[in-house]
């Protein structure tokens, strides 16, 4: 009897300390994971001094270490040399070869500035981390509280450095993927502006007096994906055929609203030198039956369409698109298309990993306004596997391009470049979507980013203390260093700021955090003054190292802290060329 | 030798009532056929079946387009156009859509009626997959009671306490979407309501004294099972399945709404229903019709079911006869 309950309570702890072990994981495993990282950090750190000596620097900063890191030499790949506090208020790039674009490329959201010590203190990311919910950044909103699956509240800050602190006093973010239901919660009154009203509503929109439209200008790219490790996509005249066998004006002209416009190249003209060299194939049918049937496929074949179900300002109709280039590659080359729906976070990471085996479709819209945030983000030398393996002419041709200062040098080897996505078709630009964003006619401030970083705090309702926005899909996180959704973006860019910024409702960069930053003759040495008195949201000040810090743990694969959400970090390598100590 | 002798019976008039439910099999069909055919709403259910079977069997003489074919520069129409029909006023000079065109410019009157074959089939296979699978597990359960009437009803009860679309989806989301997929969930998960019945059938009858006597014959096990219970057991599960079907109908249609049953560019109801959910209300006709036609195709079945049960329940049936 006595051995009875004794077992029993045995089992019982036995139980609970399994339940507990269950539910408790994520404060422990910050906690222990921090200490058992910290001493490797000292063992790495040699080869390149992350904590340079205290160099005699201006007297005040007596107390201040500046942080530094520097790649050995140029050779892994990258862009960036070094990136080094100078003193407290000045941060000095050193690029391994020119970069015009160096300014428009640091303004991108991505390269937010967050405290040193909130990075540290929370492992730099990794799965639960704090990091991914509550970005502590200087920017005119703090967030709330984040109800997964529900909303995301901000509220103003009141210690905002800007003159322009926000305007409305909490901020809402809500999503619906049904274009329907982000239209029925405007005209009801529930919301005040939405993202992306589908195209058969905007007519319904502009004939509404108490709804206005803003149209969002088309600097983006709807393509057709296909990645070149997996048979029969690995041959390059499979790959052209089904480039001839899409109708893409008949795509444009039936199932796109207006504004929008058939690509003739990857970039749109609106980029400099993005529409230089060839024109995309023209339709032809007949040609790529027979090139299909020369590479080996003359009965067609099956393969997949996989794309995520979220409604894009350069695909506002992913369903019924997938299926017209079902239709056509069925009619025009015999080819079967199981078509693959799949969850948005998911399709991200797989077309990221080059998992996906047949075709896919995506989109890209500009972050800043320059031809590498197109060309070398998808087919430089740090892009991603989404295509499967580069191609060296290619990669060449943009690394030459991106060097050159001033769009006419640029020019022939964009050229090149353009000529060379024609023939190696890595995938198929179908579309420059047109999109909008609608918002009560009361609303002040209301604006349309060609960028998609519409910025709230510069708008209000009159009589209204809380402003409610609604896009598409929720953020994935809000540690946006190591997010590319458009939809996590805007979240961080109420809360997080870079050293530049890009104007309201443009693309022009001014700048932000930092004061100025002067490049020397050759743009090889950038050397950045940051603003004083600015105050981070947990009341810490912003000082050069929380600078050179946010964007190191980004750079060094090797350190702790490069954790992020999933740890890709596209944007970093997508950007700035790759990775240092990179571990594949 | 025992079929004769239950015929016999059957025309002496009963007053044991043991005697008057095994005793009527054969006559029960007509009383039974009689009684549906009297009550209206089974027959307008009856009706609607009839017709949309005919509708199925003979769809590529019905319908006007090829449900497949894109009308994108073969005819002068827009993607999502409204109705056009030239009875109700639409010029001549337009091509006749009775429904209207879907969002891929397709006839969406070809689409629906080619959507009734699959709904149909779905129904109907999914329905007799799980009759024939629960009718085994729940009479061996029934007949042979035990430790394997235990097991096998253990596992139906796990099986019942999930939400069947909830179960249904997590089945395709192993699987991998598809029709083919979808239509074994749904058999799946419709399973425990056929083996439940078709157990309590049999407990019901295997007491009786005609099994009895089989048994005394020195009839096999495999043999009074099957050919001497099951057949006098059948009354329900013909119920339950006819309103099974409806059930199995919706189902289908809720997974392929939600991208997990058919695939496009299949005309499926649900799938057209989903893909359109959007435009409600700048193209409702895209929303209405294949709405209509799944409700249409469940009332037909309830209606009948309905019917069925009221026509073939023995405790009607002695009331009726009074």
């Amino acid at each position: 009897m006595n051995r009875k309950s004794l077992s029993n309570l045995v089992g019982l702890l036995v139980l609970l300390s399994l339940v507990l072990g269950a539910c408790a994981p994520q404060p422990a495993a910050t906690q222990v994971a921090q200490p058992t990282e910290a001493p490797a950090q000292p063992t790495q750190a040699p080869a390149q001094p992350t904590e340079a000596p205290a160099q005699p620097t201006t007297p005040p900063a007596a107390a201040f270490e500046p942080l530094s890191l520097s790649a050995p030499d140029c050779d892994y790949g990258g862009l960036v040399k070094s990136i080094e506090a100078l003193d407290e208020y000045t941060v000095r790039f050193t690029m391994c070869e020119p970069d015009p674009a160096f300014l428009s490329k640091i303004a991108f959201s991505s390269f937010a500035i967050q405290p040193r010590e909130w990075l540290e203190q929370n492992g730099g990311g990794g799965e639960g981390s704090p990091l991914l919910e509550r970005p502590i950044g200087t920017g005119p909103y703090v967030v709330k509280e984040w109800k997964r699956g529900d909303e995301l509240v901000f509220e103003a800050f009141a210690d905002y450095w800007g003159d322009d602190k926000a305007k409305t006093p909490t901020l809402v973010f809500r999503w619906s993927s049904e274009a329907a239901q982000r239209l029925l919660e405007l005209q009801s009154g529930s919301i005040d502006a939405m993202d992306n009203p589908g195209p058969d509503d905007f007519d319904t929109i502009n004939a509404d007096a108490s709804l206005q439209l803003i149209n969002r200008p088309a600097l983006n790219i709807f393509y057709v994906g296909m990645t070149n490790t997996y048979p029969p996509f690995d041959n390059e005249m499979v790959r052209q055929a089904i480039a001839m066998a899409i109708d893409r004006q008949r795509i444009v002209d039936n199932f796109y609203p207006e504004g929008s416009e058939v690509a003739t190249h990857f970039s749109p003209c609106a980029i400099p030198n993005g529409c230089v060299g060839e024109e995309w194939y023209e339709f032809d049918p007949v040609k790529a039956k027979e090139m299909l049937a020369e590479a080996g496929y003359p009965d067609g074949f099956e393969t997949e369409l996989a794309y995520r179900d979220v409604v894009r300002g350069y695909l506002p109709q992913p369903g019924v698109v997938a299926q017209d280039i079902q239709a056509q590659l069925k009619e025009n080359l015999n080819i079967t298309i199981r078509i693959n729906v799949m969850e948005s976070g998911s399709f991200l990471d797989a077309s990221d990993s080059g998992l996906l085996q047949g075709l896919h479709l995506l989109g890209w819209g500009a972050d800043y306004p320059d031809q590498t945030n197109f060309l070398d983000y998808h087919f430089g030398g740090g892009s991603s596997k989404q295509f499967g393996d580069k191609f060296a002419d290619l990669v060449d041709a943009l690394k030459k391009a991106a060097a050159l200062a001033g769009d006419e040098l640029r020019k022939p080897f964009y050229e090149t470049a353009n000529n060379l996505i024609k023939k190696h078709v890595p995938m198929i630009p179908v579309a420059h979507g047109g999109s909008a964003t609608a918002y009560k006619a009361t609303v002040e401030g209301a604006h349309s980013s060609p960028l998609g970083n519409e910025n709230f705090s510069v708008m209000s309702v009159p009589g209204q203390n809380t402003f409610v926005w609604m896009q598409n899909a929720e953020p994935i996180s809000l540690y946006c260093a190591d997010e590319t959704d458009g939809e996590s973006l805007r979240g961080c860019e109420q809360v997080t700021e870079s050293l530049y910024r890009y104007e309201i409702g443009g693309t022009a960069v001014e700048p932000n955090l930092a004061e100025v930053c002067e490049a020397n003759e050759d743009l090889t040495v950038w050397t950045c003054t940051l603003r004083k008195g600015v105050m981070f949201h947990d009341g810490s000040m912003l000082d050069a190292n929380d600078v050179v810090f946010s964007l190191i743990i980004q750079w060094d694969q090797a350190s702790p802290f490069h954790k992020g959400n999933t740890g890709a970090f596209s944007y970093w390598s997508g950007l700035w060329g790759a990775f240092l100590n990179a571990t594949e | 030798m025992e079929a004769t002798s239950n015929s016999k019976q059957s025309k002496t008039p009963q007053l044991n009532p043991e005697g008057l439910r095994s005793a009527e099999t054969v006559t029960l069909w007509k009383t039974a056929w009689r009684r549906l055919f009297r009550r209206k709403s089974a027959m307008f259910g009856l009706g609607i079946l009839v017709f949309l079977l005919l509708v199925a069997i003979f769809a590529p003489v019905i319908a006007p387009y090829d449900p497949y074919q894109v009308l994108i520069g073969i005819e002068p129409v827009r993607m999502r156009q409204a109705p056009c029909i030239h009875l109700l006023g639409c010029p001549k000079d337009q091509p006749q859509h009775l429904m209207g065109i879907d969002g891929n410019v397709r006839d969406q009157f070809s689409r629906l009626i080619f959507g009734a074959r699959l709904s149909l089939m779905v129904g109907l296979t999914t329905v007799s997959f799980a009759i024939v699978v629960g009718t085994i597990f729940g009479s061996l359960a029934g007949y042979l009671g035990g430790n394997v009437d235990n097991v096998i009803m253990r596992i139906m009860d796990v099986l019942l306490a999930f939400p069947t679309l909830l179960l249904a989806i997590a089945i395709v989301t192993i699987l991998g979407p598809g029709l083919i997929n979808a239509l074994i969930a749904i058999s799946i998960v419709s399973i425990p309501a056929y083996a439940r019945v078709a157990r309590a059938s049999v407990l019901s009858v295997r007491e009786m004294e005609f099994v009895e006597a089989s048994r005394s014959l020195g009839g096999s096990t495999l043999y009074i099972l099957f050919g001497r219970i099951l057949p006098n057991a059948l009354t329900p599960l013909i119920v339950q399945g006819t309103l099974g079907i409806a059930t199995a109908i919706l189902d289908a249609a809720a997974l392929s709404f939600l991208g997990l049953g058919a695939q496009p560019p299949t005309p499926e109801w649900g799938t057209m229903l989903g893909a359109e959910r959007n435009q409600v209300f700048t193209a409702p006709h895209l929303v209405f019709y294949p709405g209509l036609a799944i409700m249409i195709t469940v009332l037909a079945f309830n209606l009948l079911g309905d019917g069925l049960r009221d026509a073939l329940d023995p405790r009607l049936a002695a009331r009726g006869a009074e």
